[in-house]
């Protein structure tokens, strides 16, 4: 059953109950006000609190909305700035000042240009951004404040949805200047405590030091490519499968047959020319192949991928090129030892997916020397400290437990329907 | 290679077909109504066999690419017009479903994809399958909607009513939102054990957030008792920011650094 409650006379601008129309105006007010103290500041950005001031700051505006929406709740103008219609234009107005980051690439910026001051290179710290996301904190805050006073478990849904979202936000927002990223790079058998971040050149010390006592990669295995140098192109195997290198693998392509006859993993050429078997540190991948072409018959041939030292053996097909390329790394992962300033020590594996805490800090492992590969001597760590991240996991699980206690209603919603 | 891409998707499309046919002809002759569901059917099994068949050949689970990921969806999509049609009595939609999954395989075919066993270490997380198959389900969901409320759309312009229909999108939208809110929470937690932050704006975040946002908006519209039928333009136009989500985002210029563009290298 539909309720048409259309009015046909036409509401005037201003005249009460504010809607659409005075709310569509607000959020755009707010926008370009936010545009213009960016362009007015020379594009600097909203200036970064840290803790505490930050979490007083956060506080006082939860109270301030608490208290506006317990103590006005009669009020039209408070009850419009919590209402469906200016939070629906100020979801407007955040996806269009998203939409302008999810198009242009952010990051730095010509200084001085227009675009620059306007902060569209840096969207989500621009004053534009941050005036609508306070906006919209508080409108959704105050319609928390409704549900949260007098309380009723029919309300539970709502409350567990907008205020997970609400301390997800805010503590997102709020805490992303105390957001510490440091990149560390050790080198094999050394300790550093010094972290450097992607803004700065001037290292800053962290209050404990990483020994790098092994780096490890482990790779995929290396492929069977065919190259095209005058196109610098590589050409596709006839399956459009990429064809990892074993013993027994057989690849085709227009006009030319190859079967691997023989594949060390870790070898190195003899005293009589002939790659044999070597240990795994110094050795590279060395493959016997037979190739047959439509137009020379057969021949075997030895290749390899070479390494940062040792040269890379490829058959010459007669303009085209049979290669083998390393293999993309599988795993790397670097074995520390974190140590604080009193001496208390722990011993880690780090790996991509598989931090570890130490001190409030997480370490990560971030890269290695790529030039170098398996043989990389350099490992990068990154250390992370983020102090209200529990406070944004709590609003996230928050906002999973309305999930699925909406879920539940609106499956129970259905049975009802029908 | 085993398992023949082309053929599978030729099987699955001719079943599609001849379902969607039979099916036509099931309003006078309730006789076929079973051998056109049947038929409907074996078309999406015949793509999640390859998907089967696939993965096994893979050695990983065929969500890395985007060819890949339409696998998924060709196979589902079908499926939801087919739940559809049995808890709601609506029959269209799943028609709509199918025109939809035959849109996906021709894409793939037009596209082949380069086999690639590798996975690299931040895709190797027991997070990869619970974030991209939330995000498939959701996908799926929202995709069935916007098919709805295009048709809720067309029924519109010809001056006829459809309550039903209208009730049926708005219920894929919910569903569909609700997997979509776990699917970012998801990556956002599979995102601070891999990367390090949970939330860094990336493209393929902005762009997911972009589509969370358009169907929060949607809910709080319907909440406002804003005119259903209104809201099914809404609902219709939602697929074109979820595609750029889905699958433009890599073609943007912001997208240069996005930790989640595995097509290329």
């Amino acid at each position: 059953m539909r309720i048409n409650l259309m009015v046909v006379v036409r509401r005037r601008w201003f005249e009460a109950p504010w809607e659409f129309r005075e709310s569509a105006l607000f959020s755009a007010v707010a926008v370009v006000a936010g545009f213009i103290i960016q362009y007015a500041t020379s594009g600097q950005g909203v200036p970064m609190l840290h803790l505490p001031v930050n979490a007083v700051v956060l506080v006082l505006f939860a109270a301030l909305i608490l208290g506006t929406g317990l103590g006005f709740r009669e009020n039209e103008t408070v009850k419009w700035f919590g209402g469906i219609p200016l939070g629906l234009c100020l979801i407007v107005a955040i996806a269009l000042l998203s939409l302008i980051g999810g198009v242009v690439p952010q990051g730095e910026a010509m200084p001085g240009t227009p675009s620059a001051l306007l902060g569209v290179h840096q969207i989500f710290s621009s004053w534009p951004f941050a005036l609508t996301v306070l906006l919209f904190l508080a409108n959704l805050g105050l319609s928390l404040s409704w549900r949260l006073v007098p309380f009723s478990i029919k309300n539970l849904q709502f409350i567990l949805f907008h205020a997970g979202f609400w301390i997800a936000l805010s503590c997102g927002v709020f805490g992303a200047p105390d957001l510490q990223r440091l990149v560390v790079p050790i080198e094999e058998g050394k300790a550093n405590n010094l972290g450097y971040t992607i803004e700065s050149e001037m290292p800053r010390k962290l209050p404990f030091s990483v020994f790098l006592k092994d780096f490890s990669l482990e790779e995929y295995p290396p492929q069977l490519l065919l190259y095209d140098p005058h196109n610098d192109k590589v050409l596709f195997e006839r399956s459009q499968a990429i064809t990892q290198i074993q013993k027994g693998v057989k690849a085709s392509w227009k006009g030319v047959d190859v079967v691997v006859l023989d594949y060390m993993p870790y070898a190195l050429v003899g005293n009589d020319g002939e790659p044999e078997p070597a240990d795994r540190a110094a050795g590279i991948p060395f493959a016997k192949v037979k190739i047959t072409t439509a137009t020379s018959g057969s021949r075997e041939a030895w290749i390899s991928t070479g390494s940062p030292m040792l040269k890379p053996y490829a058959a010459d097909l007669g303009g085209l090129f049979l290669i083998m390329m390393p293999g993309s790394p599988k795993s790397f992962r670097s074995a520390v030892t974190v140590q604080d300033e009193n001496g208390h020590q722990q011993i880690a594996n780090l790996e991509v997916n598989k931090p570890v805490s130490f001190m409030g800090w997480k370490l990560y492992q971030m890269g290695y020397d790529e030039q170098a590969g398996r043989w990389s001597q350099l490992s990068l760590i990154e250390a992370i400290r983020d102090p209200w991240l529990p406070a944004v996991y709590l609003g996230f699980f928050m906002i999973m437990a309305g999930n699925l206690l909406f879920f539940w209603n609106g499956i129970k919603q259905k049975e009802v329907a029908s | 290679m085993m398992v023949d891409f082309t053929t599978a998707a030729l099987v699955a499309m001719a079943c599609w077909a001849t379902g969607s046919f039979a099916g036509f002809f099931a309003r006078r002759t309730p006789a076929l109504k079973l051998p056109a569901f049947l038929l409907s059917l074996a078309g999406s099994l015949a793509i999640a066999g390859f998907i089967a068949a696939y993965w096994i050949v893979l050695d990983r689970p065929p969500l890395r690419t985007l060819g890949e990921t339409r696998l998924w969806y060709a196979a589902l999509i079908p499926l939801v017009g087919f739940l559809v049609e049995y808890r709601w009595k609506i029959a269209w939609l799943k028609y709509y479903c199918m025109g939809l999954a035959a849109f996906f395989l021709v894409i793939n075919m037009n596209h082949p994809e380069v086999f690639d066993k590798t996975l690299m270490p931040a895709l190797q997380s027991p997070w990869f399958i619970p974030h991209v198959v939330v995000y498939l389900v959701g996908y799926v969901l929202l995709a069935a909607s916007s098919v709805a409320a295009l048709h809720n759309v067309s029924l519109q312009l010809r001056s006829k009513s459809n309550a039903t229909g209208e009730s049926v999108a708005h219920y894929l939208a919910l569903l569909g939102f609700v997997f979509l809110t776990f699917g970012l929470i998801f990556g956002a937690l599979w995102a601070k054990e891999a990367w390090g932050h949970y939330w860094t704006w990336d493209p393929k975040e902005t762009w997911a957030f972009l589509s969370w946002l358009a169907y929060l908006g949607y809910l709080h519209a319907w909440r406002y008792k804003i005119d259903q039928a209104k809201l099914q333009w809404y609902l219709a136009l939602s697929f074109l920011v979820l595609l750029v989500c889905w699958f433009g985002v890599n073609y943007l210029p912001s997208a240069q650094n996005s930790v989640h563009t595995y097509t290329q290298g």
